[in-house]
């Protein structure tokens, strides 16, 4: 089953990530799940798919009455991200799903409708949770052509999706990243791959890079913080990415 | 059947439709076959004139079988059609409860919340389920209907055979098309033999 692990707490606003399930079926990826909390206002980053719902659904209950769960954030469209929406739903008919709005008819194939889903401009956009504000950050064709980060300024932490997503073997899954250099082999692969943009990938590099960012949390993989951080998006930056670089390993 | 979702009966369930589907093609096939006969053959015994008089009487009946049949199992389509769109449903409902039960297996102590969501997918997966009952009873009423005018078909196309044995210098021509006609019909039998059979062995 997943843990649930807290990363961040101030008050009664914290972020807890639930990652590393054993048990998962080996033909479905692990992700990480973000819940982000603050006076009671519960937000879900990523959910995932639905096979992993029940270990998701279980590790948040250690932490949080998932029934509690008011919104989900979906970075972009893919099975991974959100195919387990119909099921929250089910839960909790009245959680709302923000989602780039490309895929805004698109995501009903796993669940939901026009009152569930909240469109999130191409611009982004901030939205209260608790007393405090969340923004949903532009990351178009990173990899998705509809995609957005979730940075909270005051914890200072950016979900990023799959921008820093590494695929770790079993023995090296440490959810926060140790050595950088011996991680960010797992990572290299999955960004030449799955960025297909360079102008993209420098346009959101520039961006991040004057953010306020403590701690990094991709989707897969582990969590980058401190010095790693501006290390990551630096390392990004020199990547080459994109149709030329897959040419060259065909 | 049970109200709880089981795993794998409905997807069984499907496969039995769309083979069900598939068989009403066969059948709609042979009837456009015997209507276009039938018409051919009304032609030929109003050639034949007097002698084929009773020939032309009953190929007109044949006729409109073929029209009957042909309507019977556009209902059967539509039911079959309706039956695939609840079984698909039925399997979407099984995948998210079997989903949700191993999330409440998995949590502590369970919120009474989370057990009315569990309540309220087993009354619908009840509810979806009676339904697929309902419309696979109104497909056998109809398969049942097309057995019994295929039965009256057999009946006619043999007194086809016997008509034909008055034409005169028309005989041997009335003779082929009753033979056509006769197997034609008793090619459709089997078929509407098997769709039964698919359908009451769910």
């Amino acid at each position: 089953m997943k843990t649930a692990q807290t990363i961040y707490q101030e008050g009664s606003h914290r972020w807890v990530v639930i990652a590393r399930d054993p048990s998962k079926p080996d033909c479905v990826i692990d992700t990480n799940e973000y819940l982000v909390s603050r006076e009671g206002d519960n937000l879900l980053t990523d959910p995932g798919g639905s096979e992993i719902f029940p270990a998701v659904f279980a590790a948040l209950s250690t932490i949080v009455d998932p029934m509690s769960i008011r919104y989900l954030f979906a970075s972009h469209q893919d099975p991974d991200i959100i195919s387990s929406l119909g099921l929250w739903l089910e839960c909790n008919p009245d959680i709302r799903c923000y989602v780039s709005r490309l895929w805004s008819s698109f995501i009903p194939h796993f669940g939901g409708d026009e009152n569930s889903l909240t469109a999130i401009p191409d611009e982004g956009m901030s939205m209260p949770l608790g007393s405090g504000q969340i923004e949903y950050v532009p990351a178009h064709f990173l990899h998705s052509s509809g995609n957005f980060h979730l940075y909270d300024p005051d914890a200072r932490i950016l979900f990023s999706g799959d921008v820093g997503a590494a695929l770790l073997p079993p023995e090296e899954d440490e959810l926060f990243v140790r050595d950088f250099d011996k991680h960010i082999r797992h990572a290299e692969g999955f960004h030449r791959r799955w960025m297909g943009s360079t102008e993209a990938k420098l346009d959101w590099c520039e961006r991040a890079s004057r953010m306020k960012i403590d701690m990094l949390c991709p989707q897969h993989g582990s969590i980058y913080q401190g010095d790693d951080v501006m290390r990551f998006i630096n390392w990004f930056a020199e990547l080459p990415v994109g149709l030329s670089t897959f040419r060259h390993r065909r | 059947m049970s109200n709880k979702p089981t795993h794998n009966t409905s997807s069984g369930e499907l496969a039995g439709f769309v083979r069900l589907n598939e068989g009403i093609k066969g059948v709609v096939l042979i009837a456009f076959q015997i209507n276009i006969m039938a018409l051919n053959a009304i032609l030929l015994a109003h050639r034949a004139g007097e002698v084929a008089l009773g020939f032309g009487v009953i190929s007109k009946e044949l006729r409109s079988l073929s029209v009957e049949l042909t309507g019977l199992m556009q209902e059967l389509s539509n039911d079959a059609y309706l039956a695939v769109n609840l079984i698909s449903d039925l399997l979407r409902q099984e995948r998210r409860y079997r989903l949700l039960k191993k999330a409440t297996d998995l949590v502590v102590n369970p919120s009474p919340a989370l057990r009315d969501v569990m309540l309220r997918r087993e009354e619908e997966f009840s509810l979806i389920t009676h339904r697929v009952r309902d419309v696979r009873l109104r497909l056998l009423d109809r398969l049942e209907d097309a057995r019994k005018l295929c039965q009256f078909g057999t009946a006619i196309s043999r007194s086809a055979k016997i008509e034909a044995a008055y034409g005169r210098e028309y005989g041997r021509a009335l003779a082929e098309v009753s033979q056509e006609f006769d197997q034609k019909i008793q090619n459709i039998l089997p078929s509407i033999e098997a769709l039964c059979t698919g359908m009451q062995r769910r």
